[in-house]
């Protein structure tokens, strides 16, 4: 099953409670059983975007390397990112990971990706380390795995994924409410490009969800797999109304509407081209700031009736879940559209 | 059996017109015929959406490919002729690869077509430089030209693979990655300027030199003694085909068989003179990567790399034309 859901979570305690000797036991996103000794004072995360996870949950004082989407080396790395992890240089890792120098940091735990390093994962743990590997292409997913970390680090982290949970319930919930005051004739059409403006999203990403989510129509959902090429017909075909770029790559708004080969498009002809802000982590993927991505879409999309406090919203998220404040430029470019 | 005289010769011219006519009257957008050809000859009035789709995306493309096709099976035949040898393609000196590279080493800074396409052409044309060093430092035969392409290329497939592993798998992977599968949707009027010119260029020394190339594949004692500077004409030969695949992979990435296949599927309708090799590999080339890039960007909502689908239908042509000759040779039943 692609997702194994959180089937069980026992204690395996040599006595009563939590002990020196106790294990957790879980099955993770790729269906493998997986014991944790407890407690986990140091893990590392191969997986970018799992290592947010760790924001999240209050537990990153304990990760010792970490790959951070959207962040191959220092220089990549922002001065927001500075903030929020003031030992990134001694962090931060990327590429394919290496045995050795995992099992040498001393993490007992390991979170992977598990599309991409299903060999490491399965040779850290022939090694004796635990490994979480997850697979995170759907909201469901993302709580799924929020849980599945929160579990490995015990009682604090999993009432912070309770409270992430529920966020994520209240917003989608005030969202479709809000979006229903709204005919369905206006949902408008929505292209999400990734790095090149003629690679679009598939139907199977999380942005195709996200843009559903926020009460718009995902024009190019009948695709499948990941990133997908086409050509500048068939986005005349799909004919969007509202373009969206993410937050990572070289396409800018401004290099669309100035492009004369694109001005029989109606989101040209309107304006309508939106780079995604990011403060952070990229707001498009499934990491916890994506919640703050679907409020950013539904404001986009449906100015007239979505009414979120944006500012209030974002506020909170990075106080609460990253521990971080936002600088007055910070907040600017959230509140941009 | 050949289809000689006549027939081959409107075979041959009506092949490519009916390609660019297909190309321009079907898309993934519906358009009336009278419609696309009245935004075409610019006739009337036509739909802004209309004449953007005709003239600024079908148009280019469609010249693009007839282009980069013609390019790359010219320079497949000749080069067979050239290293006497019938599986010889574009790539085998390297251009490829060092284009591959180029391109890659540009993605990694910027989505810049002109830049993609200027620092590919650019490392094409060093891998050939550094291919014709070798061959003047250790003899410019055949073989030094073939062994000094083989390791040029794989030199900068290391250097491919070395950008890959470094390259964000988030941003940057990915847009290589499509680049190296081959495509033409990026042509567009203001990135195929440097591939009419020198296609035309390309083009133009070919049919000029055409009647010599014949003598090229005879031993280099042989051609001296017909009045052929033979290492000039092959240095020549060797840097006109490299400037020609070198612009073709820099707007279109990786596509393989057409400088195989079309120079013997030309072969099988003209015979191996060059005088008439090289005009039929062109006119066959240019119609065979319109037909293919229609499939391409017509048949889903998704492109299909080119490289693909040239691959799958390279490799049994290919296989046909190869049983064809074996039979004639009574080597196979």
């Amino acid at each position: 099953m692609k997702f194994a859901g959180l089937a069980m979570v026992l204690l395996i305690a040599g006595g009563f409670g939590v002990t020196a000797e106790s294990v957790i036991q879980l099955t993770d996103q790729m269906g493998n059983v997986v014991e944790i000794p407890q407690p986990v004072e140091r893990f590392a995360s191969v997986y970018g975007i799992g290592t947010y996870f760790a924001y999240a949950l209050g537990v990153d004082d304990r990760l010792v390397k970490g790959w951070y989407i959207g962040v191959k080396s220092l220089g990549q790395a922002s001065e927001a990112m500075y903030r929020l992890e003031p030992r990134l240089p001694d962090l931060l890792s990327s590429g394919d990971p290496n045995i050795e120098e995992m099992v040498a940091t001393g993490a007992t735990l390991i979170f992977v990706d598990g599309a991409r390093h299903a060999g490491f994962a399965e040779q850290m743990s022939d090694l004796g380390v635990a490994v979480i590997q997850f697979m995170v292409e759907s909201p469901d997913a993302l709580l799924e795995a929020m849980q599945l970390a929160a579990t490995a680090f015990g009682e604090g982290a999993i009432e912070r994924a309770h409270v992430f949970a529920a966020d994520f319930h209240r917003v989608l919930a005030r969202i479709s409410a809000d979006i229903q005051e709204a005919s369905p004739l206006e949902a408008p059409r929505v292209l999400f490009l990734g790095t090149d403006p003629l690679t679009v999203s598939s139907g199977d990403m999380y942005q195709s969800w996200m843009i559903e989510a926020a009460g718009g129509i995902h024009v190019s959902s009948e695709l499948t797999g990941y990133w997908n090429e086409v050509n500048l017909e068939q986005i005349l075909l799909w004919d969007p109304e509202i373009i969206v770029i993410p937050p990572y790559g070289p396409v800018q708004p401004a290099s669309l509407l100035g492009n004369p080969d694109w001005q029989a498009i109606s989101a040209i002809r309107n304006g309508r081209v939106h780079r995604m802000p990011r403060v952070i982590a990229p707001m498009d993927t499934p990491v916890p700031e994506s919640l703050l991505g679907i409020v950013w879409l539904a404001e986009l999309l449906h100015p007239e009736v979505v009414g979120f406090n944006l500012e209030e919203e974002m506020e909170r998220f990075y106080a609460y879940y990253y521990s971080y404040e936002l600088s007055a430029t910070e907040m600017e470019t959230l509140l941009s559209q | 059996m050949r289809i000689r005289g006549r027939s081959t010769g409107w075979l041959l011219v009506l092949l490519p017109i009916l390609a660019f006519l297909a190309s321009m009257l079907i898309g993934r957008y519906g358009l009336r015929i009278g419609e696309t050809f009245r935004a075409l000859f610019q006739i009337g009035d036509v739909p802004d959406v209309v004449r953007a789709l005709v003239l600024r995306v079908r148009l280019p493309r469609t010249l693009a490919a007839a282009c980069v096709g013609a390019n790359l099976a010219v320079v497949g035949a000749a080069f067979q002729g050239l290293f006497r040898n019938p599986l010889v393609e574009p790539r085998i000196l390297g251009v490829s690869s060092g284009a591959a590279f180029g391109a890659a080493l540009a993605l990694l800074m910027t989505s810049h077509l002109i830049v993609v396409q200027a620092s590919a052409f650019a490392f094409a044309l060093l891998a050939i430089g550094l291919v014709l060093l070798i061959a003047t430092r250790f003899g410019s035969s055949t073989l030094v030209l073939i062994i000094g392409g083989i390791l040029v290329g794989a030199l900068f497939n290391s250097l491919l693979g070395l950008i890959k592993y470094v390259a964000d798998p988030l941003s940057t992977l990915p847009s290589i990655t499509y680049w190296l599968l081959g495509g033409l949707s990026r042509s567009q009027w203001s990135s195929i300027g440097p591939l009419l010119v020198i296609t035309v260029a390309g083009l133009t020394f070919f049919l000029l030199v055409r009647w010599r190339l014949n003598l090229l594949t005879l031993s280099d004692q042989e051609a001296r003694a017909l009045g052929i500077r033979v290492r000039l004409l092959r240095t020549a030969v060797v840097l006109a085909g490299a400037m020609m695949a070198g612009v073709s992979v820099a707007l279109g990435g990786m596509i393989g068989w057409i400088g195989l296949v079309i120079p013997h599927a030309a072969r099988a309708l003209v015979g191996p003179d060059h005088a008439l090799l090289i005009p039929a590999s062109a006119l066959l080339g240019a119609a065979a990567l319109m037909f293919l890039d229609l499939i391409a960007r017509a048949a889903l909502a998704s492109e299909i790399p080119l490289g693909i689908l040239t691959g799958l239908i390279g490799v049994p042509i290919f296989l046909l034309l190869f049983l064809r000759l074996l039979r004639a040779r009574g080597e196979a039943t």
